[in-house]
Parts: C-alpha cells; structure tokens; sequence
C-alpha cells in the first residue's frame, strides 16, 4: 500500500476515534457545545455529530497548537525584546519543559480513544494486510498530535534561529524539539494506556484504589509542575541561569545531564554563550543518551500503537464477586458518589482530582513571598486558587456522557445533580482556605479579619458552579456558535461570582479603612449570590 | 397528590395501585422537526396485562416508551403512569417505572455493582430490599464474574442483563421495555420472559416492545401493532387475527398483512432471489 493511500485510509479510525471522544463529551465541549436538545433528538444528533466529527476535531486542535505555540513562545519573550537579564539556555530548557507538559497533558486527552483497538476494529475487517494495517493505524494515531507537534517544532526552531543566527544551533533545536515531541506522546501514551489497564482490570481491592490515586496524583504533580512553569516563567527564569551557567556550582553540573538543560546549553553554546566547558561535556554527553532515549522511545511508541491496532496487549482480568452486596446511600451521597466514580476512571477528567493540591500549593506559593499576609495578597492568592476550580463543574458534567440519559429516568431532581456538582466542586477547594490557615501561623496577617476570605471563597465557588451548570443546561439545543458564546458565558459568570465578593472586600476596605467591616461586606455579598444561585435553581 | 417521600421508595408501590390503566397514552403526537414519529397514538395498560408494542423499524416504539419515560415532550396528547402526567409529576411517575432502553444507557465506567448502588440511592431504596433483588437477580443472570468489571468490557447481552436488573430494582408496578431480549442468550431470554409474566401475575403492568413475533404470541395479553406512529390494530392474538379475517394463522402474517407489507416482502424476496441465484437460474 502506497504512504499517500495509508494516509488517506488513515482518516477512517481517525474519525472514528474522534467521534467517540467527542460523543463523550456531547454533553459539554470546551469550544462550543454541541447543541443537545435531550427531549427529541437522539439518534439525529448522533448522525449530526459524526459528520461534524473531523471538522470539530480541526478546529480543536488548531486551537490547542495555537495555544502550545504561545507557550512555547513566553520563555524567549524577554530575549525578543532585548533584554540581556535572560539567558537562552533557560530559555530554551523552560520552552521544551512546557512544551513537553503541555502536549502530554492534551495527547493524554486524545490518546484515551487510541490505547482501546475499538476504533480501528472496522478496518481490521477489510482485505489488508497486518503491515499496512498498522501503517494505517500508525497514521491515524498521528493525526491526532500532527498540529500540536509541528507548531512546537516551528516555533522553537524559528526562534533560536532568529536569536542565534546559527544554523548548528537550529538544526540542534530541531532535534531537540523532536525529541521532546517523541518523549511526550511516548509518555502520554504509557499514562493513558497504564490508566486504560487498571481501568478495565475493575474489582474493588484497596489495592486497585491506590493504583488509581498514585496515577491521579502523578498526573497531578504534572499539571502541578506545567502550571507552576506557565504561571511564572519570570520567577523561575534567573533562578535557572544563574544555577547552569556558575562554573563551580555542583547543582549547574547536575542539571547539565538533566533534560532538556542539556539541550539548552548546548545550544547556548553553539550560538556563543559562555557556558562552563564542564557543563557543556556533560550537557554533550546528555544529549546523545536522550537521542538514543527518544529513539527507543520512538520505537516502543510504534510497537505500542500497532498492538493496539492488532488488538494485542490489554487483558482483562475478571475476578468473581465473592458478594452481591451493594449499599444503598440517599440521592445526594449516591450521586456525589457516581460523579466521583465516573470522573475518577476517566484519563481525561481524572486529573481535577489533582486540584485541591495544585490549588494550595498556587495559593502558598504566592503568599510565601511576601513578608506579612496582606488582605490584597490573601484576595490574590485566593483568587488564583478559585479560578482553577471553576473547570471542575464542567468536567463533572462532561463525564456523565450518555449516562445522563438513564440518570433522568430515576426520581431524581436536576436540583439534586447540580447540588451534587457544587459539593464536588467545593471540596476541590477547601483544602485552599486550611492552606492560608496553616501559613498565616508563620507569617502574620495584618488584620485577622482577611483569613475569612478564602472561607467566604468556599460560598461563593459553590454559587458559581451552580451558575455555571445552570447555563449550560440553558444552553441545551443551541448551535455551535451559541456553544462557543455560551462557553465564555459560563467562565464569565463564574469568574464574575467569585471576583464579585473579592471587590467588595477592596472597595468597601479602600473607602473605610477598617478590615472587619469590609469582611462583613464580603460575607454578605456570597450570602446575596448563594442566594441568588439557590432561588434560580430552585426554579429551574 | 402523594408526598414524594412516601412515594420514591420504590419497593410496596404495587398495593397504591388503582383498579384503572396503568399506562394511558390518549391521542399522542410526536414531532422531530417536520416528521412525524408519533401520531395521535392511543393504547392503554391494564394492571396484570403484557402489552407487546409490534412495529417496523421507524415505526415510533421507541418514541412511545421514551414519552411515557418522560424523555421526549409529546406535541399533543395526554399520557398518564399509575395516575400521574410524566411531563408535569414526572418523579412520581420515573419512581413508579422500570425502564430498560433500547440500547442499554448505563455508566460505563461504573461496575455493575456500583451501578446498582447509584440506582438503589437515587430510587432511596431500603438497602436490605435491594440486595435482595440484586442478589437474586445477578445470580440467576450469573453475573458473579462480571459484577466487579466496568460495564464498557461487558458484552451487549451482560450490559442488557445490568439494564434489566436495575430496572427491577424497585419493584415498579408499571415495567417500559425496549427491546429487553436484545443480545441475550436463550436461557437469559427465559429468564425474562418469566420475570415479565410474573410481574403481571403480581398486578403490575408491562409494555414490551420487539421484533420478534414469537416472544409477543407467547408472553403479550395484548398486542398493538404501530406503523408510521400510529396505532394501526390492537388486541388479543385472536383478536387480530379476525382483523384479516382468519387468513393469517401466525402473529407474523397478521403483522404483515396489518402493515401492508405481506406483498413488499414477497417482491424483495422475489428480488433476492434474481439477485443472488440470477446466473443459476438463467
């Protein structure tokens, strides 16, 4: 089979893997929902949404390589204005890690319909043969980071070529930028086809629950880490030159055999930097292992896909029931229960589970840098918390799928399912307002009043998740484009509500000077909007 | 109207039942757009009866059971469950149904057993109760090495048997199923067939729904046969029979001589014939 005829087959498992993550989230997609009206299309939605599969999935991922190219972008941004306080080694190693958290995380997203042979399962019944087969199948899986991949490679490569104006030096990005594309979809598809085995191994052992929290917690610290990356490159920036380029640091001679620092000394060097020759050979040697890393990591990648394409690999271990017990909770605790579950096995939404902890360290970290706890900097790190969790509602709700369905056939009000998601969505946040608690023992708060606001926070994340969920049902039936707008609805809404009380605190603080009356504000405007959200609901 | 704490608690509700229909679908109208799948269809349950709902593929059955799920808003018309309108007391009715659709609609990600703990709560069943049904039932399903594995890795016909035992799970008195022998095996397809005739010997109404002709000559009291969304003939196996005036012997040629399609099948047999032993023939 020619390459261009297994590129063009290679659109058939494509569309089918495409189909089937977008029909998981039918319910609520980030880039516009899909316009379900629940009461009289079923099967025509269907039809609708496979047509539009492909065309979706296009602008999904311009979108996500859109934003990796900004991301890649942020670490050389100084070095293009001019400024000499940053290195390009750093630069350079700062853009690959983000570029390589960034792909994993959204390949991990994508890649959960691969590591299952499902979709290809209609092409392996047409006459071709097990070679071609797993070309096409190799193809297919392609697809799906083709975009994310060659705008991170472009990019990197574009920039250290205007920067250094040294064709060794590009050449070595390239390479680099390569590689790290090979090690994050190798990655990626490791996590998602590791999560795929302990999800389908089932059973309910204690053993079976901490492999999944060990995976959620992994998956955690890497969000943790690229968020941490993304949210402050400057922080990190002079920390990071300053450590690899001291000559006599051992730290800096450390790090050179660390990826992708190696990478960025190499380059700095090809392009003039002085770097430390200690630093450079140890940075060279790096460099080749990491080649021949990726190589088989390259290797394994294509061995992986194509026995996932033969159907080859995940065994399912049945284990008999011993019991046919089951235990009967109330609604509320039974749903709150589900949503766990659901959201808990599933890769693409199991890392929220992961927030509370991002969400603290967020929170601590901004606060530690300061020498006293400012009422601004609780209300700044409170914030930045709350805005994390505002993604909780809409996992939540994508993960119910077609579940939903069976769901309103039970006694069930929607009153208690979105109660249900409020309260998942208050959890994730409340470790945020004990973190202040624990940190304000160590640094003192100007005023005692302001260690209220991440508790009032706590109300009013619960309001807006229940305006976020109210929204989205709003949003049943509509177009495309009246998806995409009620997307941002939704987060503006949401952020509206949690921002809302913070203001008030200011402004009532700014006008009277006094901490208690501005707290007593603050409490009184997430009381107003609990009260709104619960009188809209109650409607609904 | 009752509270609906005294009526969500699924499992007694058979001793509120009133002597009059359980299910009442009077002069229903389903629009999709500018199609019509409903008709001002009318059919009624009575309280021990097995209604079978016969219909050519597109012919609106689904589009029934879903109204009297409340799933799908009629355009017009008046549906009734054990007294109550779905659309307007629709917890009283979803606590009064069974429901097992067409294609088995369950969480994947969930094993059956944790399936069953989220029906069992929502449906605020007494947990003694419960396991007992689910017991029971996962047992005569031999469901043993399958309770614990997540639903996804389950064969249609394992999914079907989940869908079929959480809709027993409360014990309703009205049972909506779609399709319910869909994949399963002979002994599974006997095991329900039991479960439904039972459950109308208990009082409890049934509305079945299938394709296959035999199971609805030996299990349904009453058979309505749909076309086009309406409800074209209705009554006892004898009952339709003498609708074409004692020329079809089985439920078969009734449906096809009541559906017109008597001489459509023989013209595509005739047609498949020509097609595939055309050479032999010639």
């Amino acid at each position: 089979m020619k390459l261009t005829e297994a590129w063009h087959l290679s659109s058939l498992p494509y569309r089918e893997a495409v189909y089937r993550s977008l029909a998981q989230e039918r319910n609520r997609m980030w880039w516009g929902a899909f316009g379900k009206n629940p009461s009289n299309r079923g099967t025509d939605e269907d039809v609708e949404l496979s047509k539009r599969a492909l065309r979706i999935a296009k602008f999904d991922k311009l979108v996500v390589a859109m934003f990796n190219l900004v991301v890649s972008v942020i670490p050389f941004a100084s070095l293009l204005l001019g400024s000499s306080g940053l290195g390009l080694t750093s630069a350079v190693s700062l853009s690959l890690i983000l570029t390589f958290g960034f792909m994993t995380l959204h390949a991990i997203q994508t890649l959960s319909s691969f590591v299952s042979a499902e979709s290809s399962v209609l092409l392996s019944t047409l006459p071709i043969t097990s070679n071609d087969f797993s070309v096409v199948t190799l193809f297919s899986f392609v697809r799906s980071v083709d975009y994310l991949v060659v705008g991170s490679v472009l990019s990197q490569v574009v920039l250290v070529a205007y920067l250094t104006l040294s064709p060794v030096a590009t050449v070595l990005m390239f390479v680099a930028s390569l590689m790290n594309s090979v090690f994050a979809v190798a990655v990626a598809l490791w996590f998602s086809r590791v999560f795929h085995k302990n999800y389908l191994r089932g059973g309910r052992s204690k053993r079976t629950t901490l492999f999944r929290g060990f995976f959620i917690l992994i998956w955690g610290c890497l969000l943790l880490g690229v968020g941490l990356l993304l949210s402050m490159p400057y922080y990190v920036l002079p920390v990071l030159d300053k450590v690899l380029l001291s000559v006599n640091t051992l730290s800096g001679i450390l790090l050179s055999f660390v990826y992708p620092f190696s990478a960025g000394l190499a380059i700095a060097k090809l392009s003039g930097s002085s770097v430390p020759l200690v630093t450079v050979f140890g940075a060279s040697v790096a460099l080749a292992a990491y080649a021949l890393a990726a190589w088989f990591s390259a290797k394994w990648s294509l061995g992986t896909v194509k026995r996932i394409s033969q159907g080859a690999g995940v065994r399912i271990d049945r284990l008999k029931a011993v019991d046919f017990q089951i235990k009967a909770r109330g609604p509320l605790r039974g749903y709150v229960t589900k949503d766990l579950r659901v959201t808990s096995r599933n890769p693409a939404t199991a890392f929220f589970f992961a927030l509370p902890v991002f969400e603290t360290v967020i929170v601590a970290f901004l606060a530690a840098n300061y020498e006293l706890l400012r009422a601004s900097t609780v209300i700044v790190a409170t914030s930045m918390g709350a805005i994390f969790t505002l993604l909780v509602p809409l996992a939540l709700l994508s993960s119910e799928g077609k579940g939903i369905e069976y769901a309103k056939t039970l006694p069930i009000t929607p009153k208690r399912m979105v109660a249900s998601k409020a309260l998942i969505t208050m959890a994730t946040y409340v470790p945020v307002p004990f973190a202040l608690v624990c940190l304000s023992l160590f640094k003192p708060l100007t005023s005692g009043f302001s260690i209220l606001i991440p508790f009032f926070m706590v109300i009013s994340i619960v309001s807006a998740s229940i305006f976020e969920i109210m929204i989205f049902l709003r949003s049943v039936g509509r177009s495309k484009i009246a998806g995409i707008v009620n997307d941002a609805e939704k987060i503006f809404v949401g952020l509206l509500t949690i921002l809302v009380p913070e203001v008030a605190y200011a402004v009532v603080y700014l006008s009277s000077f006094n901490h208690a009356f501005a707290a007593l504000t603050m409490g009184g405007v997430t009381l107003a909007e609990l009260w709104v959200a619960l009188y809209v609901l109650g409607r609904k | 109207m009752k509270s609906l704490s005294a009526v969500e608690c699924g499992v007694g509700l058979f001793g509120d039942l009133a002597m009059g229909p359980l299910v009442e679908v009077s002069g229903v109208s389903v629009k999709f757009g500018s199609f019509l799948a409903l008709d001002n269809l009318s059919l009624r349950v009575m309280p021990g009866e097995v209604f079978g709902l016969l219909g050519p593929n597109g012919a609106g059955k689904t589009t029934t059971i879903k109204v009297l799920t409340g799933l799908v808003v009629p355009s017009s018309g008046k549906v009734n469950i054990c007294g109550f309108d779905p659309q307007c007391e629709s917890m009283e009715v979803k606590a009064r149904i069974g429901y097992v659709a067409e294609n088995p609609i369950v969480y994947e990600s969930l094993s059956p057993r944790d399936f069953f703990e989220f029906v069992a709560s929502m449906r605020r069943i007494d947990q003694a109760a419960a396991n007992r049904v689910v017991s029971r039932l996962a047992d005569v399903f031999d469901l043993a090495q399958y309770f614990d594995s997540p639903i996804a890795t389950l064969s249609m016909g394992l999914k079907q048997k989940v869908a079929l035992i959480a809709s027993f799970i409360h014990q309703p008195p009205v049972l909506l199923l779609d399709e319910p022998l869909n994949g399963l095996d002979a002994r599974s397809s006997r095991v329900v067939k039991d479960l439904v005739s039972l459950h109308a010997q208990r009082g409890g109404a049934v509305l079945f729904s299938t394709h296959i002709m035999e199971i609805a000559e030996h299990i349904c009291t009453r058979i309505g046969i749909i076309d086009h969304g309406k409800v074209i003939a209705e009554g006892t196996l004898e009952q339709l029979r003498s609708k074409t005036e004692g020329k079809s012997s089985s439920l078969e040629e009734v449906f096809l001589k009541l559906t017109n399609e008597e001489t459509s099948v023989d013209d595509t047999a005739r047609m498949l014939r020509e097609a595939f032993l055309g050479n032999e023939t010639h």
